[in-house]
């Protein structure tokens, strides 16, 4: 699809990772580290970019989906790559083509809320949490404050 | 392997939470804003204000507040922190930028804080962590103790409190508690299971019950007494076990003291065992004659404890530090499972004329649930109000400490009698379906 690459090479380009000089300071900030026990430079916003830059396939990669896109790469970054945009963009690109397994949905609404990985690691740091608690947390916030709109007022 | 490296944890240690003296006697109160969705109009003041202090502008997007509206049936929500007493946005954040203060508000440490959002996932209140704009994460600090939003509003919907400043039923039952532990066990020599004070008797009514069986005669003077707690019983439910009882008031204190350690095994776990007791205890008085379960009774143990008969009556008083123990367990565990006075007072109090009840639709559901946690005989299901239900409190078990009402912030737990129904705030299973 010549579409898709067009839309890959304008990501790439917005994200402006060409300017990337490999230092690796978005991955010294990652919280990533701190989250996931299989961190590797694969899933590091430093492999991403790499593998963009070189060409591989990156938008099917698995890897891709373990980014909680936060902003702490972009502010330390001293060439002004965005890699939160990079794979928002990315992200964006696999949704549009159809819902990918390593993306949750909302069980309220249906829209994409939160990646597998990221959700994992959030209901395993709440692992108490009585059941309920933790299927409230699987709704999207926007359903959550419906839900308290029916609920209390 | 997780083990091996390390974490932010080691880095970053979370605090403990410091527990002084004084907040055995006075908690410490959570401060936060309170909702009245009544009267909210859905203007939109509170999150203007509130933006202007986060940014500079008028933006309520980026307002640490945000008022969710239901045009269809004319009603608003405001949606922000609450300040949870267990906030889950600080477990769930990775670098640990979440801190709660000694004063109980959430803050988040901009230094460590990545805009991950992390937290937004994790708020079971769907506060609007995250700035609509500029995507970056802020919160709601109560503006360091004086609201905008609360000082703003032009309905006094909004309003801002450190919890109730005295909790006077708190109070007042500790005293009842003592002076009553004062009269029976030191003043009236002997008794709570008998007294004559002028021409007045009164006698326990587990004991009379048993003196019947024992000598399978009537006495008309027990009967008189048995009755009168009967009526008081169905008149104000099992208010002698929490308010009364000289027993409960050393479990209660018992309770303060030490902590909950183990967990009772599951065969013991089930309230109808006093009931069995109650039986057996009167079976066992017809058939040797004496009142069999009063040898034993904690309560009469401890009021035979002082007087001329002496402080220690060797093995009998081995009684009150053994079940007190049970306290490790479970709160008041011995009132909750065994207890044969408080199972007779149960069968009185099936006739209830007083009810508790808990508002689901007033009850912040995730952040406080505080009304479970103090009760000592935990039949307040927690569970059952996160998922919008208001709970069914059975009276038979409630000893009315009034605990759940001297806590809940919201006023949602509130006294009712039996045959009112619809019960503002109340949600039974029929409505949440809708």
């Amino acid at each position: 699809m010549a579409g898709r690459d067009e839309r890959i090479r304008r990501i790439e380009k917005e994200s402006g990772i060409d300017r990337c000089v490999e230092c690796g300071r978005c991955t010294a900030v990652c919280p990533m580290v701190e989250m996931y026990v299989n961190f590797s430079i694969a899933m590091s916003p430093r492999g991403i970019i790499k593998k963009a830059l070189t060409g591989e396939a990156v938008a099917a990669d698995r890897n891709l989906w373990y980014c909680t896109e936060c902003n702490a790469g972009t502010d330390a970054c001293p060439q002004g790559v965005s890699c939160r945009d990079l794979v928002r963009g990315l992200r964006r690109l696999v949704l549009d083509a159809g819902k990918p397994e390593e993306m949750n949905v909302c069980p309220g609404c249906g829209g994409p809320f939160l990646a597998v990985p990221v959700e994992d690691f959030v209901l395993g740091r709440l692992k108490d949490e009585p059941p309920n608690v933790k299927n409230w947390l699987k709704l999207c916030p926007a359903c959550r404050r419906e839900g308290y709109l029916r609920r209390n007022a | 392997m997780q083990d091996e490296r390390l974490g932010i944890d080691d880095l970053r240690p979370r605090g403990l939470e410091k527990r002084t003296l004084m907040d055995l006697f006075m908690p410490r109160r959570r401060p936060f804003i309170l909702f009245d969705p009544d009267r909210c109009t859905g203007c939109g003041t509170c999150e203007i204000l509130c933006s202007t202090r986060n940014t500079g502008k008028i933006a309520p997007a980026s307002a640490s507040l945000r008022i969710v509206r239901d045009d269809a049936r004319g009603r608003n929500l405001a949606v922000y922190c609450q300040h949870c007493r267990k906030p889950l946005c600080v477990e769930a954040c990775p670098t640990r930028a979440m801190t709660r203060g000694e004063d109980g508000i959430v803050r988040i440490e901009k230094l460590f804080c990545t805009s991950c959002g992390l937290c937004t996932a994790a708020c079971p209140e769907a506060a609007p962590l995250r700035d609509g704009r500029t995507a970056e994460i802020r919160k709601c600090d109560l503006c360091e103790g004086d609201p905008l939003c609360v000082k703003h509003c032009p309905n006094g919907a909004l309003s801002y409190t450190k919890g109730k400043a005295f909790r006077w039923i708190k109070g007042v039952r500790w005293t009842v508690q003592l002076i009553s532990f004062l009269l029976l066990v030191m003043v009236f020599l002997g008794t709570f299971c008998y007294f004559n004070a002028g021409s007045f008797g009164l006698s326990c009514p587990t004991g009379t019950l048993q003196n019947i069986f024992a000598t399978g005669r009537i006495v008309l003077a027990g009967l008189a007494s048995f009755l009168a707690i009967f009526l008081l019983t169905v008149l104000l439910g099992r208010f002698f076990c929490g308010w009364l009882c000289p027993f409960g008031f050393v479990l209660d204190l018992v309770d303060r003291i030490i902590p909950k350690k183990f967990g009772l095994p599951k065969f013991l776990k089930t309230r109808m065992a006093k009931y069995g007791i109650l039986g057996g205890a009167a079976a066992g008085s017809a058939a040797f004659g004496f009142q069999v379960f009063c040898t034993v009774c904690p309560i009469g143990t401890l009021c035979r404890s002082y007087g001329q008969q002496g402080m220690f009556r060797g093995a009998e008083m081995a009684i009150v530090p053994l079940l007190a123990g049970l306290e490790l367990t479970e709160r008041r565990s011995w009132c909750r499972y065994f207890c044969p006075v408080g199972a007779l007072l149960a069968l009185f109090a099936k006739l209830h004329l007083l009810k508790i009840v808990i508002g689901a639709k007033k009850c912040k559901k995730f952040s406080c649930i505080q009304c479970a946690e103090v009760c000592p005989m935990g039949i307040i299901d927690g569970d059952k109000l996160r998922e919008g239900l208001s709970p069914e409190i059975p009276m038979t078990e409630c000893i009315g400490c009034l605990r759940c009402l001297d806590r809940c912030p919201y006023g949602a737990a509130k006294i009712r009698f039996r045959w009112q129904k619809g019960v503002p705030g109340e949600v039974t299973g029929a409505e949440v379906n809708r």
